[in-house]
């Protein structure tokens, strides 16, 4: 069964990962590109999100408005999942 | 055997930290030799075809680009410019940075080291072997020198004096090595959108098993010539086996990132329109190396100091750039430093009391493993071989 989608767990699959590593606490809502993340550790991201959350990314949805925080990221995946 | 050469400054090695060693000794009045294994100068912003320079300006962006090193670095960071028609400093998220290309660097240095008359360089030469005085071997020419400048980039004269001058990070934390090459005729801007959607399409074909897992440590950036492109890989290269000085790795990581270069060039080329008419790879003369071994001087630099932007009496450069740890193919992580203040670099980093004559400096300076994710960029490389060539023109016996 994929994870649930919502704010918390996506992020959590991002430090779990260590998709970016910050002094600075990160929350739902901070902008992960102002901490350095860039297109290499996005790769990374998309797969971990597929294997946990069962959803494929089109290169379409890739932009930075949609991965800019981790709840906009769970906005992103919940409306492709229904 | 002819007779040895004698000269007051040999600079070993032409990258960065090199070029600007040997012409600050150059400058200075000094004799000097500078050696260079491959055919062009540079190090690996030529033949590894590393395209920003980083370390150039003062941590402070609030200020503007502000060059933090005078002289050298300085100077050869605005040529830069001039040549490829750069007129500003590109900010990266919290720090500045200078795109160049590889073919600019080569060209620029062999000028500037032209114009010196007490410079005498010498390409595709390798040093073989060595002795204190000094004795520089070089196939079967002999050198004598005064004083000696390792700017090899993998503290190659400690490593022929010996075991103890030196030292080497465990395998696993070695910062990973990488392939870059480029490609010319991009239609489109290599825009961030563009960027984010070709990153989706790697992993896509990844889990396709289109192209090889490798690929996931790939970026490309924009050249500042219109179309060219650069494309990295970071590689694994053997993880917890990697060893940078073992000529049969390095063999099997330039096959490994030719082969990944081919095929993430057929990919592009022929899975999205946006790629559709560039050309295919001009490859580097060999992969780039983050990591190799690093000189014991008298003092060891340590990320602590970095961090809380520490200043030393005995200043010989500054450092600006954060801790850039590469430790795997996965990725950058960055440590900014706690101000945005930069940190000084001792002399006691570029010598060894117990080897008199003898300096070093760029990314085999006296540094521990943490260190040197700010200082081996090229930016702080050109400042710390500047202060080398000062110290080593102003050595006595
Ligand atoms: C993939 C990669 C990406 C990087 N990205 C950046 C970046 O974006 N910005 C940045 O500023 N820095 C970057 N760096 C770091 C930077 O390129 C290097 O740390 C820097 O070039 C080191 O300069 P150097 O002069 O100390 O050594 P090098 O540039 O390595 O030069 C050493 C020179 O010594 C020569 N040499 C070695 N042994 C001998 C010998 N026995 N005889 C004669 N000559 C010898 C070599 O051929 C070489 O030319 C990157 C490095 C890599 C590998």
């Amino acid at each position: 069964m994929p994870a649930d989608i919502t704010a918390d767990s996506v992020l959590s699959l991002i430090l779990e990962h260590q998709i970016i590593e910050s002094a600075e606490p990160v929350t739902a809502s901070t902008d992960l590109f102002a901490l350095g993340m860039d297109s290499m550790a996005m790769m990374q991201l998309l797969l971990h999100i597929e294997d946990r959350f069962g959803i494929a990314i089109t290169p379409g949805d890739m932009t930075r408005d949609h991965f800019a925080t981790a709840s906009a990221m769970a906005q992103l995946l919940a409306e492709k999942r229904t | 055997m002819s007779t040895p050469e004698a000269f007051d400054v040999t600079v070993v090695g032409g990258g960065s930290a090199g070029v600007a060693a040997a012409l600050a000794a150059a400058r200075q009045g000094a004799r000097t030799l500078l050696i260079e294994r491959q055919q062009l100068l540079g190090g690996m912003g030529t033949n590894a075809m590393v395209h920003t320079f980083c370390g150039l300006f003062h941590p402070d962006v609030s200020r503007g680009p502000q060059w933090l090193n005078p002289g050298i670095p300085s100077e050869i960071g605005m040529a830069l410019m001039q040549r490829s028609g750069i007129h500003k400093a590109d900010l990266m998220g919290r720090v500045y940075v200078l795109r160049h290309r590889p073919a600019d660097l080569a060209q620029l240095t062999a000028e500037l080291c032209a114009e010196e008359r007490h410079l005498t360089v010498l390409t595709a030469t390798e040093v073989t072997a060595l002795a204190p005085g000094w004795t520089i071997t070089l196939g079967d020419r002999t050198i004598h020198s005064r004083a000696v400048i390792d700017t090899t980039g993998e503290a190659l004269l400690a490593r022929l004096l010996g075991d103890t001058h030196w030292d080497l990070a465990a395998s696993a934390r070695l910062y990973r090595p990488a392939y870059v090459w480029s490609f010319h005729g991009l239609k489109d801007e290599l825009d961030e959108p563009l960027r984010l959607r070709t990153a989706a399409l790697i992993v896509r074909a990844v889990k396709a098993g289109a192209l090889p897992a490798a690929a996931l440590g790939t970026t490309l950036r924009a050249s500042p010539a219109k179309g060219e492109v650069f494309v990295s890989t970071d590689l694994e290269a053997g993880g917890d086996r990697w060893d940078p000085t073992d000529s049969d790795q390095r063999l099997h990581l330039e096959s490994e990132g030719r082969a990944l270069a081919h095929a993430v060039w057929d990919f592009l080329h022929s899975s999205h329109p946006s790629f559709g008419s560039i050309t295919p790879p001009s490859l580097p003369v060999h992969a780039g190396v983050r990591e190799s071994a690093r000189w014991l001087g008298d003092y060891v630099l340590t990320a602590d100091d970095l961090i809380r932007s520490r200043r030393f009496d005995d200043e010989a450069a500054l450092a600006g750039w954060p801790l850039e740890m590469r430790e795997t193919a996965r990725g950058p992580k960055f440590r900014y430093f706690d101000q945005p203040e930069p940190a000084g670099i001792p002399s006691s980093c570029l010598r060894s009391s117990s080897l008199p004559g003898m300096f070093f400096a760029g990314r085999c300076l006296s540094c521990d493993h943490e260190a040197l994710a700010s200082v081996r960029v090229m930016g702080t490389c050109l400042a710390t071989g500047q202060a080398a060539g000062q110290m080593a023109t102003a050595f006595r016996p």
